[in-house]
């Protein structure tokens, strides 16, 4: 069949969408499984024919979305490097940095009729992964919050700032304590690699976490 | 037994848990390592007793299978659970006869929900599917795939011993509209599907016998039409009471119209005079449809899905006079409301009213949302509904998170409490003001009742 180079923006934008909505449940499940937000707020549904939870609750929910809808374009080009979602105490000092390292392959070929379902099977496993993540992490102390950084290459972010995606979702440069963490252990978790995405996920994690 | 178990699996499993920090079910162990299952559940045990034995290293933490016999509302039924291992005890309690308990997994991590269980068999046994039960416990003779041959063959034998029903119908379709449709159903079906004699149509028969509310839906176009036109003219029916249908409806429908279209090259000379008609017809019934749809909006808040729909075809049934005086009802009261708000009868029409205050809004308006809101109960349950009408949705999803937050139940428990919160939620609703900006209203009606959305940001 043929094959695609990364000009072709329409297979790009196929690797965007299924990035993203693999990002999306994957954001969520962190949340579930660290008990960022309580457990009554989510609800399970129905992804890569697996049930996850979700989060119901509208506002949490359009902030992953609006997050996620301005990272596709970078991740459509190619500049996105990595996406971080950093758990942090209450004092904002990060205790935890979900980190997916996203790298994909200038030639993409869509050789195989099964690559979809390849697909969807390996990100069934890293789903699956953080799912049982708790093994490897201490627990966070109470009363922690999230945010998503995107590391792009290069200087992405100077025209990123050009375009706005979405008004009234402004992007601002992560501060130094946000993105670096000290005393940090390196756990991988899982790496997926396919033909049109390489993945890597693995946890930064504090040692002291209180 | 002994001989199978040698050392060698205890190391296996080690690996699988402790190194990969995989969860290890009772299946997925006998697929990767080709044992039986019962065999799988002893290493399993084996496996967890020694190394709780040792009490080093990292925490087990493991699961049961448990069946037994339990009484529930005065009947005694056979529940089979897996729970986890702190609630074992518990839940043997409270069963009458505990018939088998058996590890059903073990991990690492402490589970907080049941999601990642399925996912973790979910690969190996789609790669097993044809010899999924080659280790199993479970065995019955007479279960294996029919080909495909008998499976028409048994289609034709069902067809005609119903066809003695079909008169029934027949002659109440002439004499008045009836008031009960589910009772001919099956009979209606038969005989819209027998008068075809076409093998592919009785498949799709099959189909619509699995979903009730499409065997409602297809007895009333047998109803009004005669049953030779009444094929052709379901699957038309079948597209606008789409609107209030889920994606199964949807999908056997279309496999009605799809052996239709097939039907009708072996019939075509039948179909090509009624066709006309049938358009006609169809377009008769989407205007009638359209018109329930608005109808029902009003008087149907508060009853669960099946209902709408019958009442749906009901009106549908009865002539149009009536279904246009019930789209007047509304108007002259809900003017009342607008010109006297403080006289003395505001209280007995309160009630009344606060249905009727949403139908000032533009009807368009009010069949989408209810559409919507249709959807919405469904979807409430296990879906989410962010993009549609702002607040609206938004409450329901507020109603069903603070309702499960105050509870404190867990997850399944707050989804079958959804369906009844929504009734309450409904009545309650409507009892606020006649407010576009019903956020407001939402947050209003979450202070009396349930502690707010603040309520979250509290707790952390």
């Amino acid at each position: 069949m043929a094959t695609l180079t990364r000009q072709d923006l329409n297979f790009g934008q196929v690797v965007a969408d299924i990035l993203c909505e693999f990002l999306e449940v994957a954001i969520h499940l962190i949340l579930y499984v660290r008990e960022v937000y309580p457990s009554g707020i989510f609800q399970k549904r129905k992804k890569y024919n697996v049930p996850v939870q979700m989060s119901c609750h509208p506002e949490l929910n359009q902030y992953i979305q609006d997050t996620l809808s301005c990272v596709k374009p970078l991740i459509e080009k190619n500049e996105a490097e990595k996406v971080v979602v950093v758990i942090m105490d209450k004092e904002h000092h990060p205790v935890e940095r979900f980190v997916f390292e996203i790298s994909q392959p200038p030639l993409l070929s869509i050789s195989s009729e099964t690559l979809l379902s390849h697909v969807e099977q390996l990100l069934r496993a890293v789903i699956l992964k953080i799912s049982v993540c708790d093994a490897v992490l201490d627990t966070n102390p109470p009363g922690c919050t999230f945010t998503v950084l995107v590391h792009t290459r290069e200087a992405a972010t100077r025209n990123m700032e050009k375009v706005q995606v979405i008004k009234d979702f402004p992007w601002i440069v992560a501060d130094e304590q946000e993105v670096y963490m000290e005393e940090a252990k390196l756990i991988p978790l899982k790496t997926m690699t396919s033909d049109i995405l390489k993945m890597q996920l693995y946890v930064e994690e504090k040692t002291q976490k209180t | 037994m002994d001989m199978d178990m040698d050392d060698l699996y205890l190391d296996n499993i080690d690996e699988f848990v402790n190194d990969q920090n995989k969860i290890v079910t009772y299946k997925w162990l006998s697929l990767t390592l080709g044992v039986h299952v019962n065999t799988a559940k002893q290493m399993l045990y084996h496996y967890l007793e020694q190394k709780r034995r040792e009490s080093s290293g990292t925490p087990l933490h493991a699961t049961y299978l448990v069946s037994g016999k339990f009484v529930e509302n005065g009947g005694t039924c056979h529940k089979v659970s897996v729970v986890r291992e702190d609630k074992l005890e518990a839940v043997k309690a409270k069963m009458d006869v505990t018939i088998s308990v058996h590890v059903y997994s073990v991990q690492r991590a402490e589970l907080k929900d049941s999601s990642p269980l399925y996912s973790t068999d979910y690969d190996a046994v789609k790669e097993n599917l044809k010899n999924s039960n080659k280790y199993s416990a479970i065995r019955c003779a007479a279960a294996v795939p029919m080909p495909s041959v008998e499976l028409r063959a048994q289609e034709v034998a069902v067809v005609p011993p119903v066809e003695k029903e079909i008169h029934k119908p027949r002659l109440n379709e002439n004499t008045s509209a009836t008031s009960k449709p589910s009772a001919k159903q099956p009979a209606g079906i038969m005989g819209m599907f027998a008068s075809k004699n076409a093998s592919k149509s009785q498949e799709s028969s099959k189909e619509v016998k699995t979903e009730q509310k499409d065997n409602s839906s297809l007895v009333e176009t047998s109803k009004t039409k005669p049953a030779s036109k009444a094929n052709p003219m379901s699957n038309f029916f079948g597209k606008p009471a789409q609107k209030k249908v889920d994606e199964k409806r949807n999908k056997s429908i279309k496999e009605e119209t799809d052996g239709d279209s097939a039907a009708s090259s072996t019939a075509s000379v039948k179909l090509s005079q009624p066709s006309p008609k049938s358009e006609f017809a169809i377009k008769e019934e989407q205007s009638k449809v359209s018109s329930a749809l608005k109808v029902e909006s009003k008087d149907t808040r508060n009853k669960s899905k099946r209902p709408e729909v019958v009442d749906s075809d009901d009106e549908k049934m009865e002539n149009q006079q009536k279904k246009r005086r019930r789209i007047k009802k509304p108007q002259p009261d809900s003017s009342d409301d607008e010109v006297v708000p403080d006289s003395p009868p505001v209280p007995t029409k309160q009630t009344p009213s606060p249905k009727k205050q949403v139908k000032r809004e533009p009807v368009s308006h009010q069949e989408s949302s209810d559409v919507k809101r249709r959807k919405r109960r469904r979807v409430l349950k296990s879906h989410t509904f962010v993009d549609e009408d702002g607040s609206f949705v938004t409450e329901k999803g507020y109603v069903s998170e603070s309702y499960s937050e105050s509870e404190e139940e867990p997850e399944p428990k707050s989804q079958a409490k959804d369906s009844s919160s929504l009734k309450q939620s409904f009545g309650k609703r409507e009892e606020e003001k006649k407010e576009k900006s019903q956020k407001k209203t939402s947050a209003t009606n979450k202070s009396t009742k349930q502690p707010s959305i603040m309520g979250f940001f509290q707790k952390k």
